[in-house]
């Protein structure tokens, strides 16, 4: 999607009426695009499928907000897994009584869905590269899940408040410990 | 030559290659070292399975098992409703933040401008004559005391703040985007230290037009401090308004920003909150480099002494320079506590070996390396191509014609950048030993201090005119090829006293040809009409030289 750009000619034409709903299409676009993988992302961190799902709503009616405000924003991905990010863990130190979701991915991975040798061989796979995401900590799982959902490094920094290198640092050695569980 | 300790790049660099997050130059070097090494392309092609692991675990494990949403998605519609009463509802100086961020600062300007009508009502002194006096004091409160090793914020109109290093023996330049950088110069304003009041002053001077606004307020850094703001509106050029904040206290600048009149702004504000490790912890290298005592040069007689002097300083310059440890390298050397503290943080293994060796039994001198911490460096973003580009990727194919091929391209770019990294080395290495020993310190010194200072300095600048010549063989047949044809360099005797201003200009010119090769190869986006480019590379190259053989004069003397 192309990256929103307020100019002050815009802002102009944004409190008139029609231009309003262009904002709101193009808003929506982006929702229908990024809904899914902003949902996942929250979930990885610790969020209810529920909570996700209205933590996500709520994020691009935020995008919304800021854009309507005049915030100039390049790369709306960007922002959204940003905010996303922030917003998920303020609702999860809201309930931080509650322990955090847990998917149990690995017993999904485990039921066999087919008989088929090779799936079972890969699955066998992804359960042991799940095991190493696993143990990852929280900062480098963090990293590397923004980066797998397309986040270049300063926008990775920027939704973690670290700085880029740092994010590099945490990716190298998320990378380093899953190269190494893959040649054992 | 290997660009790496080892002799091949970490895996943080591969990694950071394959992510595309490396500045160009580094990128070419890595993607060449790949290109002859097996050992590292095994590496890389490994991290590159790692990473398409990643990507089938998010598609066949996140994707497919995690759990959906559990409720349809609705429409945004409603939500877009209650965003838009709100913001209707919101106050209007709860909305007008939120309009542009130049309005905050119209706020800002506006409440100290009230204070400013107060302070002139007080003061009974007109704001031009508040605003001379103030810098002309703080260039004379900053010649006193020594350049300090500074952590400068840059925030630029579109994009994230940065956090960056300025000053320190390993010398350094803030990143400034090329067209910023440009800005600057059209403006006549120097960007080398874009948070110094010598540069505002010297920039405020040459206006003919101009307008002046002064009031105090705190810091935005450290609220419980008070500054005295300078704003200073141009009537004519590139940059329309500068501001500076300097500390009360002691007048040291520590914020200015700069709205050019294409709307672009830059703000510079010195951090003093200490940068913090990637787990949260601070980190323990402290900020600001100690101000170094006032302390003589070493008197002819030499008698055992307690505490360092600036010959001893100068000592461990020239060691450190034999060994080329002041090339680029993060080695830091401070005056202070009566003693030359040599430190650096992420200095290699061999080359701190190589400094203990050489300074550890050598008297009043400490050696101090820190592990790197990781919040500091902030790698630029590679910057992306813009449709003004265009007619410098036109320049790139004409260059390529007129050298014959890709190939003789490719080879052409290595030995000009190559010249130009080696030369911005001695640049910088120049310009720092003409900070630290300034003017009127080298004539307080002991004439074998002198001797061995102006030495020092020839040296660099011999290494510089070397890799000018470099640079140059290359360089001038290719453009004049395609018409470029320098302008007459000014005048080789120049107007500069001192070697040290010398070095100085040296060092501009340096950077200004570094900008332009750099727009030329393709490296950085420029806004440089292909045209003029040409003729513009080679200028500065003659303007270089020019400085040069100015400076080679002065030390001479």
């Amino acid at each position: 999607m192309a990256a929103f750009y307020m100019s002050e000619e815009l802002v102009g034409i944004l409190r008139q009426e029609g231009a309003a709903s262009v904002l709101q299409t193009q808003v929506a676009q982006l929702f229908e695009e990024c809904r899914e993988d902003v949902f996942r992302y929250l979930m990885t961190l610790g969020l209810t499928p529920s909570r996700a799902q209205d933590a996500t709503q709520e994020v691009f009616l935020r995008l919304y907000a800021a854009l309507k405000g005049g915030e100039q924003i390049e790369n709306p991905r960007g922002w959204v897994f940003r905010v996303a990010h922030n917003w998920g863990l303020k609702v999860r130190a809201r309930h931080a009584s509650e322990s955090p979701f847990d998917p149990d991915l690995e017993a999904r991975l485990a039921a066999p869905a087919h008989d088929a040798e090779q799936d079972l061989l890969e699955r066998e796979r992804m359960v042991s590269f799940h095991r190493a995401v696993e143990s990852l900590s929280d900062q480098q799982k963090r990293c590397l899940f923004l980066r797998m959902e397309g986040l270049r490094y300063p926008e990775i920094a920027a939704a973690m408040g670290i700085s880029a290198s740092a994010v590099c640092e945490f990716l190298r050695r998320a990378i380093g410990r899953l190269k190494k569980v893959r040649d054992e | 030559m290997s660009n790496w300790p080892s002799g091949h790049p970490g895996e943080d660099l591969l990694l950071r290659s394959l992510d595309g997050e490396l500045p160009a130059r580094k990128a070419r070097q890595v993607r060449k070292h790949l290109e002859a090494c097996w050992q590292c392309r095994a590496e890389m092609e490994s991290l590159e399975v790692t990473v398409a692991d990643c990507v089938r675990y998010r598609k066949q494990v996140l994707a497919a098992l995690l759990p959906e949403a559990p409720h349809a998605w609705q429409p945004l519609v409603r939500g877009f409703d209650r965003v838009d009463a709100e913001l209707a509802a919101a106050p209007l100086w709860k909305r007008l933040p939120r309009l542009a961020p130049a309005w905050q600062w119209a706020v800002a300007t506006a409440a100290a401008a009230a204070l400013l009508i107060v302070a002139v009502l007080q003061f009974g002194q007109t704001s031009s004559v508040q605003a001379a006096t103030l810098l002309q004091k703080a260039v004379a409160a900053a010649a006193a005391r020594p350049v300090p090793v500074r952590h400068i914020s840059i925030h630029l109109r579109s994009g994230l703040p940065t956090l960056h290093t300025l000053g320190g023996p390993a010398g350094s330049l803030l990143p400034l985007p090329p067209d910023i950088h440009m800005a600057f110069q059209a403006a006549r304003y120097d960007d080398a230290d874009p948070l110094s009041a010598r540069a505002f002053q010297a920039w405020r001077n040459s206006l003919p037009h101009k307008t002046d606004e002064v009031a105090t307020e705190p810091a935005s850094e450290s609220p419980h401090e008070t500054c005295y703001r300078i704003r200073t509106q141009a009537g004519d050029g590139e940059l329309a308004t500068a501001t500076l904040l300097l500390r009360v206290a002691d007048l040291t600048p520590v914020e200015s920003k700069f709205e050019f009149r294409n709307q672009n702004w830059i703000e510079f504000t010195q951090v003093t909150e200490p940068p913090s490790q990637p787990d949260g912890s601070p980190v323990a290298t402290p900020l600001e480099a100690p101000l170094r005592p006032v302390v003589p040069s070493r008197p002819a007689a030499l008698a055992p002494r307690s505490s360092a002097s600036i010959s001893d300083e100068l000592q461990v310059l020239t060691v450190l320079h034999r060994i080329g440890a002041d090339l680029g390298d993060p080695v830091e050397v401070n005056l202070t506590e009566g003693k030359v503290l040599v430190s650096g943080v992420g200095v290699s293994p061999e080359r701190q070996r190589q400094i203990h060796d050489l300074l550890d039994s050598t008297a009043n001198v400490e050696v101090r390396f820190s592990q790197p911490e990781a919040a500091l460096a902030m790698p630029r973003e590679a910057a992306p191509a813009t449709a003004g580009d265009t007619a410098n990727v036109g320049i790139q194919t004409r260059l390529e014609k007129q050298l014959g091929s890709r190939a003789a391209f490719e080879r052409f770019s290595t030995r000009v950048l190559d010249g130009n990294e080696a030369a911005m080395a001695h640049a910088y290495a120049l310009r720092s030993v003409a900070e630290r020993f300034p003017a009127r310190n080298e004539q307080s010194m002991a004439e074998p201090d002198r001797a061995q200072l102006r030495q020092l300095a020839r040296e660099h600048v011999a290494a510089l005119e070397t890799q000018v010549r470099v640079m140059e063989s290359a360089l001038a047949p290719a453009l004049a090829g395609l018409g470029g044809k320098a302008a007459a360099a000014p005048s080789a005797a120049g107007t500069d006293a001192a070697w040290q201003q010398a070095a100085e200009d040296t060092f501009r010119a340096s950077r200004r040809l570094e900008v332009l090769l750099s727009v030329l190869l393709g490296i950085t986006p420029g806004q440089n009409a292909a045209s003029d480019l040409p003729s513009q590379v080679l200028t500065a190259v003659a303007n270089l030289n020019a400085g040069l053989s100015h400076c080679q004069t002065l030390l001479a003397q």
